[in-house]
């Protein structure tokens, strides 16, 4: 008997969210089809590829990545190359430098490294926090306010600081917002409720469900953007059917396999392969499991992962 | 599985508010119930003009169209025993958000009423009775393969038919509500879908009793597959045990925020 396709249709569909202004700004999700499952109806706006870049400079990066950037002193400089990257969709600038038990630098230090940053490119910018929730809710504020009317993503908002990431950047400055939680898809589901109900639209939302580096509890990510894209397309959960970022390389390069030096670990090869290794196996996961855009860092994991895109799309 | 689905039957002639503002075109008292019933988590909205012999192809119009055009296409049950006055609603009732729903056909007089739903590509609620209350899940088992085999020769799809078992009231019948909650799990074990006005079991029970008693009901029906009711959306106990049975029932992901959704 001859094989009959039977498309899985769904009635639902991912809003699509835009971000960035002018040729370059870009459109994640609106697609009404499970990951990738082109074949089962159209996908218009193919995953995503942002570069992650982070302010305190390249010092204990991959040699790949240190020789990509040879010559930038600064954030803005590193983003201009950044978006010359083969791939590139999307800059997403990391101020770890805010972190008050770190370099604790001022909000106005970091705001002027973010204009900076959207001054030397013209690629959709995505403001990342220093993950110190009280510090982050104020860079977003600020951030939004300095980038008012370039469309920005910030992530994202926490159970903790929501309240205020949805009123500055979402309601008062009209950016777009993630939220993100720890892959806890109840509370993933929760905090896009909460946004909303303050009067942030869903179309204004992209949230980040969490993520694992590949081989660190990472079939709990899996089910768990799976759910979530079954729920918002299958049970129509208007709630869920926001499109899903993943910042992978911030994971993925705090892991052993990416972590330790040549002299440490000679049996497991180059750093730079093994780097890129687990940030293509994680991104690429990911993307099969349901999110709409990845985080990357390594000038080749981005050539990569945004290849296969391109062939499967 | 999808979401219980609430049909709101508070628009009814039943009701003098209502039945006078059909008689005099009235939107107000009609849109407020609808909002309220919308705003509490309604799906569908029953829109029952009664026997409506005179003006019932008017009043039906005017009602889809007055409630469509405020509520941006909301889906509608048109309730009547004036069939040109379905025929007539569904002419002007638009599609966007879920097909009409035909209240109701029986497998007896009322049976005409499935030829008219499959006619006009509409969801029809099919009562599993004859004339007089069935006397045991058999007979009833008997109604809803006629009623089944007449929509399929009026070109229905299976799911478009939501199998009615017939509450029956507590109060003397109380012996019978096991039979009727054993029957909606032979609709559902059967894949069908099913509705029904679940709150006929609480009739005449004082009325601090009965969301009481509804509540039970639905939980009790719910499990037993129950896919739609015909209720008061205004109920909050109701409303909050629907929305937490469809939780359980892994129907929607739970958040903290759920019972506000």
């Amino acid at each position: 008997m001859p094989f009959k396709k039977t498309p899985q249709k769904f009635s639902a569909a991912i809003k699509a969210v835009e971000i960035g202004t002018g040729d370059k700004k870009t459109v994640l999700g609106g697609e009404g089809v499970m990951p990738l499952y082109s074949f089962d109806g159209p996908i218009e706006n193919a995953p995503k590829v942002g570069v992650e870049i982070v302010d305190t400079g390249l010092e204990g990066e991959a040699k790949g990545i240190q020789e990509f950037y040879a010559g930038c002193t600064t954030p803005a400089e590193m983003a201009a190359k950044a978006a010359t990257m083969e791939g590139a969709d999307f800059i997403a600038l990391r101020l770890e430098s805010a972190d008050p038990n770190g370099a604790n630098a001022s909000v106005e230090d970091c705001v002027a490294t973010a204009k900076a940053v959207s001054e030397a490119t013209d690629l959709p910018l995505v403001i990342m926090g220093c993950k110190n929730n009280e510090k982050d809710a104020q860079l977003f504020d600020k951030c939004s306010e300095a980038l008012a009317g370039k469309n920005i993503l910030v992530l994202a908002a926490k159970e903790e600081n929501y309240k205020g990431v949805a009123a500055a950047a979402g309601l008062a400055y009209n950016q777009k917002i993630g939220t993100e939680s720890a892959v806890d898809i109840n509370l993933a589901k929760q905090l896009n409720v909460l946004v909303t109900q303050m009067g942030v639209k869903g179309e204004n939302v992209i949230m980040n469900p969490g993520t694992a580096a590949a081989g660190y509890g990472f079939e709990y990510v899996v089910s768990t953007l799976e759910r979530i894209r079954l729920a918002a397309l299958g049970q129509d959960d208007t709630t869920l059917q926001m499109p899903v970022i993943t910042p992978v390389a911030s994971e993925t390069w705090g892991v052993k396999e990416s972590m330790a030096s040549e002299e440490d670990m000679p049996e497991w090869g180059s750093r730079d392969d093994r780097g890129v290794d687990m940030e293509v196996a994680t991104a690429v996961a990911v993307l099969a499991a349901g999110s709409n855009a990845v985080i990357l860092r390594h000038p080749q994991s981005v050539a990569t992962v945004s290849k296969l895109v391109k062939e499967l799309i | 599985m999808a979401k219980f689905i609430v049909i709101g039957e508070r628009i009814s002639v039943t009701a003098p508010s209502i039945n006078k503002a059909f008689a005099e075109r009235d939107p107000e008292p009609i849109l407020t119930r609808a909002k309220q019933q919308l705003d509490a988590g309604a799906t569908y909205l029953d829109v029952n003009i009664g026997p409506a012999e005179k003006d019932g192809v008017d009043v039906m119009k005017w009602a889809v169209q007055l409630l469509q055009g405020e509520f941006d296409n909301v889906p509608l049950a048109l309730d009547t025993a004036n069939m040109a006055a379905i025929e007539a609603g569904i002419s002007v009732y638009n599609r966007a958000k879920g097909k009409p729903i035909v209240n109701s056909a029986d497998a007896a007089g009322r049976i005409g009423y499935i030829d008219l739903a499959g006619a006009n590509d509409a969801i029809c609620i099919a009562l599993c009775n004859g004339e007089g209350i069935a006397k045991d899940n058999d007979e009833r088992m008997t109604y809803l393969q006629t009623l089944l085999e007449r929509g399929m020769m009026a070109g229905m799809e299976a799911e478009d038919i939501w199998f009615d078992p017939l509450f029956l009231v507590t109060k003397g019948m109380q012996d019978k509500q096991m039979d009727i909650l054993e029957f909606i799990k032979m609709i559902s074990d059967s894949g069908l879908n099913s509705t029904g006005g679940l709150s006929n079991n609480s009739n005449g029970m004082p009325k601090h009793i009965r969301p009481i008693m509804d509540s039970a009901m639905v939980a009790m029906a719910m499990m037993q597959g129950m896919t739609s009711a015909i209720v008061n959306p205004n109920d909050l106990r109701l409303m909050e045990t629907i929305k937490s049975c469809d939780v359980i029932k892994n129907n929607t992901l739970y958040a903290d925020s759920y019972l506000e959704l």
